[in-house]
């Protein structure tokens, strides 16, 4: 190995090592640089509120959107997540809206190119879903509570992609 | 000797001590294969169809100015990338298609981060793509050189760095997970219903992936079991860097973190398949190549010989550190 070659290796190790070490020592996150801090908090709560899709299928029935298939290339934990940051927005009625409209055009265009066996929906609801935790996770599809946050109609996505033609 | 120069020594020896081609070789086909089939059927294309409302660009993309880019330029890196992971399995073109895989890995799985949360179980495979774009892990056993023609390929230092890079990230990965739970909780993540209240949480579809089994409801349901795993999580994570210092603990430690993984994937559901086939790069696949082979031909020999001097086996017993020049070689 030449010097040179050497000085370049020991350059790109010093640079790997030190990044990790700088977010570890100082709690800060530069990815692919992390301190990792996944489950490290405390959870003391026995009840717990997350986010959920449900969608409204033709004969007016709801259907709560679990499987990740449905939502990608998003998935439970991402998109409650942005879900919470978007709610804390300043004109966040709005944009949560946007966002469900954003899911529910996904949603039928990829239905519609077989891209999921997922039934055909009239509209798409955002609830923020409260459980109390049981040990055998019993209730899960009974949360205790479910507070409306935003709703979008399969014909108002249709009506913005016409606009949107139009436009074109 | 100066202290300096005992540091430079340390360092040196650590990094760049003479070891076979064959190892870092075998590594980069195994990881490099696992990566590929594990991101043929992903389809990064369908993110520039999020709502601009989702787009929130992480730190290193915001300094950076990394855009999102239109949905025909992703299939194209897309497939550019992963074309470029199975060439650089191969070892075909391995200098430019490693570039490219690391490259191209850095902002395709990057990507999805910027949207919503920054996750975790990927970063592992970011940095074992640089790592492998600067190594040289095709001198031996790829088609570059099958096309070039065999020669000797001595021990060397270069084919060390990679492999200790890649235990010292990982070590990293786990020193970083557990020392986050000690500073923000302390003990009490281990010697309170914490553990026990997240595996009861994981089976209400809030992660990426489900939990594979119903195991983590079991133990959830005994509060001194969940506190003994949390505790025995939390030892693994702050202490897996031991690994780096002995070589002796280092195979179990290894073991246990892919245990690890496997347990969290099968009783909380995040899907750390990523850092599995970042596993991969650890192992010694040419001592199990070397076993293997000297299995078969005990198998063999004992089946189809009546008479076998001892000797036939002997070097055969014990997988060494390095493969004798006698043995097959690549």
């Amino acid at each position: 190995m030449s010097a040179a070659r050497r000085g370049v290796i020991n350059l790109l190790l010093a640079c790997l090592v030190a990044g990790s070490v700088y977010d570890i020592a100082t709690d800060q996150e530069h990815w692919p640089f992390s301190q990792y801090p996944m489950f490290s908090g405390i959870w003391r709560a026995t009840t717990f509120k997350w986010h959920r899709l449900v969608g409204v299928l033709t004969n007016g029935r709801e259907w709560t959107i679990e499987d990740t298939r449905y939502i990608f290339p998003f998935d439970n934990s991402r998109l409650h997540l942005a879900i919470v940051r978007i709610a804390l927005r300043p004109d966040a009625e709005r944009k949560l809206a946007d966002a469900v409209a954003n899911c529910l055009e996904r949603y039928e265009r990829r239905r519609r190119a077989g891209q999921h066996d997922g039934p055909p929906l009239r509209a798409l609801r955002l609830y923020e879903f409260e459980w109390d935790l049981q040990p055998d996770a019993g209730n899960v599809d009974k949360p205790d509570v479910r507070k409306l946050v935003a709703e979008v109609r399969v014909r108002q996505i249709a009506g913005v992609e016409a606009a949107n033609r139009v436009g074109q | 000797m100066k202290t300096r120069d005992k540091y430079v020594e340390t360092w040196n020896r650590f990094w760049f001590e003479p070891a076979s081609a064959l190892r870092l070789a075998s590594a980069r086909a195994m990881f490099c294969g696992a990566a590929f089939l594990f991101y043929l059927p992903y389809d990064f294309t369908e993110w520039p169809s999020a709502a601009p409302t989702f787009w929130m660009p992480m730190r290193t993309f915001e300094l950076l100015h990394v855009p999102l880019i239109p949905a025909e330029w992703l299939f194209v890196l897309q497939i550019v990338w992963k074309v470029s992971l199975g060439l650089c399995a191969i070892g075909l073109w391995t200098r430019a298609s490693a570039i490219v895989a690391a490259a191209g890995g850095t902002y395709l799985l990057g990507l999805p981060h910027n949207f919503g949360a920054t996750q975790h179980y990927d970063t592992l495979v970011v940095f074992a793509l640089v790592i492998l774009a600067f190594s040289r892990a095709a001198d031996v056993r790829s088609v570059d050189t099958a096309l070039r023609g065999r020669r000797a390929i001595a021990d060397d230092g270069e084919y060390t760095w990679p492999i200790r890079a890649m235990w010292v990230l990982t070590a990293l990965v786990f020193f970083g997970a557990g020392t986050s739970k000690l500073r923000h909780s302390g003990l009490e993540w281990a010697f309170s219903d914490n553990f026990r209240l997240l595996l009861m949480r994981a089976y209400y579809h809030v992660s990426d992936g489900d939990p594979l089994t119903r195991i983590g409801l079991e133990i959830a349901k005994r509060s001194w079991l969940s506190q003994a795993i949390a505790l025995t999580s939390l030892g693994i994570e702050t202490f897996y860097i031991v690994a780096l210092f002995s070589r002796r603990a280092r195979p179990y430690i290894a073991a246990i973190g892919i245990l690890f993984f496997v347990g969290i994937r099968a009783f909380m559901g995040p899907t750390f398949e990523p850092y599995l086939i970042c596993g991969l790069f650890l192992v010694p696949w040419h001592r199990v190549e070397y076993r293997a082979r000297a299995w078969a031909h005990r198998v063999a020999t004992a089946t189809n010989a009546s008479v076998i001097h001892p000797d036939d086996c002997r070097h055969y017993s014990s997988a060494p550190d390095r493969i004798p020049r006698s043995a097959p070689t690549p």
